[in-house]
């Protein structure tokens, strides 16, 4: 299983890609309107796949955490956290980089895009929660409380948001998916998918060892002593 | 950890909540801070802006929710240092206390503290931007007191989580900001809505919204702070 | 089925040589994606072997 996991499956995703980035690039026929602009969509599209497959495998680590708690889960849940910012990341970029050809911005309020960027941004909060918070057993909670929030804040922010922009007008670009588009698009989905697991798997074991190491060395860790905290927000304010 | 108790939850939560009531109103700290804060960023909002009298007017509703936000995070920090001081969390707790209450309590004072500043905000944006309040000053209570609710319960749970990590002062922000622009939004168009009329009938509408956001925001809370607070 | 395809095809012959609405180019675009995806996958796994665990704790999983 490991071997699998850590040989094979690293190369079978490096092909795929190749292989994904070839029929993208020039083996697949350019879009009638978007011509070959319409290329992003295949690693656009998997990227995005990516991101919300490791988001909420992080919302399920969550809530499992806060039901049974164990440092694998805690652990799975940083990894997939981290990789699916990154994939995120990558896919707003894309997008981005797309929109400026096709709608001629690089960003609009569309629905769609403001809610990956609302995303995002949250789950840079959740990970600088658990760079913050040194008793792993605290952090492994808090930042479980704070996943499955942000988790159903999606919808949420979605919904608001197609709601506000009701009023304007709604920029949408219909695509028609030919087949021939759709074989490349496969190709791309697995390959991404078989590096996201790769990627998943590797952060996992870091995560692991991390608390490992930390359970092990209590006495390493910083104090969490609230005394040595200056606590003047508020009295700057009224000075 | 939530076996029910001989003292229920809301009169836990009144007692808990007259308590912080009571320490904020014997020093009045905190409210007189953000009232100065939240003017100052209304103020600092014209001067931004330059004195364009028609922009001002036509965003007075956001700047009111910016300033309210700002201040948000000022107070909800602050609602948790009060009990870090002398480890009052422990003792609240040890009282016992739900958990429960303590999150019903903590949020509700913050909701207090917060709509006690919104009214205080709304005639100097009155007289700061020049806005006419067109569908009257029910309705304008209502988004104040559905908006500061929303922006309250996760802020709560949020405050209680950065108050104990490091860099708190940074990761309240950080982790409060993405998840409320869904209430900052539908308030800040209600708000708008109220101050220049409402032709279409959707006031009511963003009403709703609020109410749900609302609705998932308690909930949420209610059921996850056992934990956050939990050792 | 078929004759749906071909009436497609057909519709794009006919659609192309007028080129009504179709963005032309745009590689530069293309290949910016393709690089900034390849980088930013490959620095990701860069940094995961940079912080490779080196006890040998966890690699038993």
């Amino acid at each position: 299983m490991g071997k699998l996991l850590h040989r094979v499956l690293p190369g079978v995703a490096v092909v795929l890609l190749v292989a994904g980035a070839y029929l993208g690039l020039f083996w697949a026929p350019p879009d009638r309107e978007m011509g070959d602009v319409q290329r992003i969509m295949y690693v656009h599209v998997p990227a995005v796949w990516m991101a919300l497959l490791a988001l909420t495998l992080n919302f399920c680590c969550s809530v499992t955490y806060l039901f049974k708690p164990s440092w694998k889960t805690d652990a799975m849940a940083e990894a997939s956290a981290e990789v699916g910012l990154l994939f995120g990341t990558v896919g707003v970029l894309l997008g981005s980089i797309w929109g400026r050809p096709t709608w001629g911005v690089y960003w609009t309020w569309d629905p769609r895009i403001t809610t990956a960027a609302i995303m995002l941004v949250a789950y840079v909060g959740y990970l600088a929660l658990r760079r913050f918070v040194e008793d792993p057993e605290k952090r492994a909670v808090w930042s479980a409380v704070v996943g499955i929030i942000a988790a159903v804040d999606v919808p949420i922010v979605w919904f608001s948001v197609r709601w506000w922009r009701s009023l304007h007008q709604v920029q949408s670009s219909p695509k028609t998916v030919d087949p021939l588009m759709v074989l490349p698009l496969r190709v791309s989905a697995f390959a991404f998918l078989a590096l996201m697991i790769v990627f998943l798997a590797r952060r996992y074991l870091i995560a692991l060892a991390e608390r490992n190491a930390e359970v092990a060395l209590p006495e390493a860790l910083p104090s969490d002593d609230p005394a040595t905290r200056g606590g003047s927000g508020a009295s700057k304010v009224v000075a | 950890m939530s076996a029910p108790r001989p003292i229920g939850v809301l009169r836990t939560t009144l007692v808990l909540m007259r308590k912080d009531l009571l320490i904020e109103w014997r020093t009045r700290a905190r409210l007189n801070a953000l009232v100065f804060f939240a003017m100052a960023t209304l103020l600092l909002f014209s001067f931004a802006l330059g004195p364009d009298t028609r922009l001002l007017e036509r965003n007075a509703g956001g700047y009111l929710w910016l300033a309210i936000l700002f201040a948000s995070v000022l107070s909800l920090g602050e609602s948790f240092r009060v009990e870090a001081e002398n480890a009052c969390l422990d003792g609240v707790r040890l009282a016992p206390s739900d958990a429960r209450a303590i999150f019903l309590s903590k949020a509700l004072g913050n909701t207090a503290l917060l709509v006690a500043l919104g009214v205080l905000l709304i005639p100097v944006m009155v007289a700061l931007f020049g806005v006419k309040i067109v569908l009257g000053l029910g309705d304008l209570g209502l988004t104040l007191v559905l908006g500061c609710l929303a922006l309250s319960a996760p802020g709560t749970v949020y405050s209680a989580i950065a108050s104990n990590a490091r860099a708190r002062d940074v990761l309240l922000p950080l982790l409060l900001f993405p998840l409320i622009v869904p209430s900052l939004l539908a308030a800040a168009k209600a708000t708008t809505l109220v101050l220049q009329g409402d032709p279409m009938h959707q006031l009511g509408s963003w009403f709703g919204l609020l109410s749900g956001f609302n609705l998932i925001y308690w909930g949420l809370g209610f059921l996850l702070f056992p934990k956050v607070i939990e050792d | 089925m078929t004759s749906l395809s071909t009436l497609l095809v057909l519709a794009q012959a006919a659609a192309n040589p007028v080129g009504t609405g179709r963005i032309q180019g745009g590689w530069g675009y293309v290949w910016a994606s393709y690089g900034i995806t390849w980088a930013a996958l490959a620095l990701y796994a860069l940094s995961l072997w940079m912080r490779r665990p080196r006890t040998p704790f966890g690699s038993k999983e």
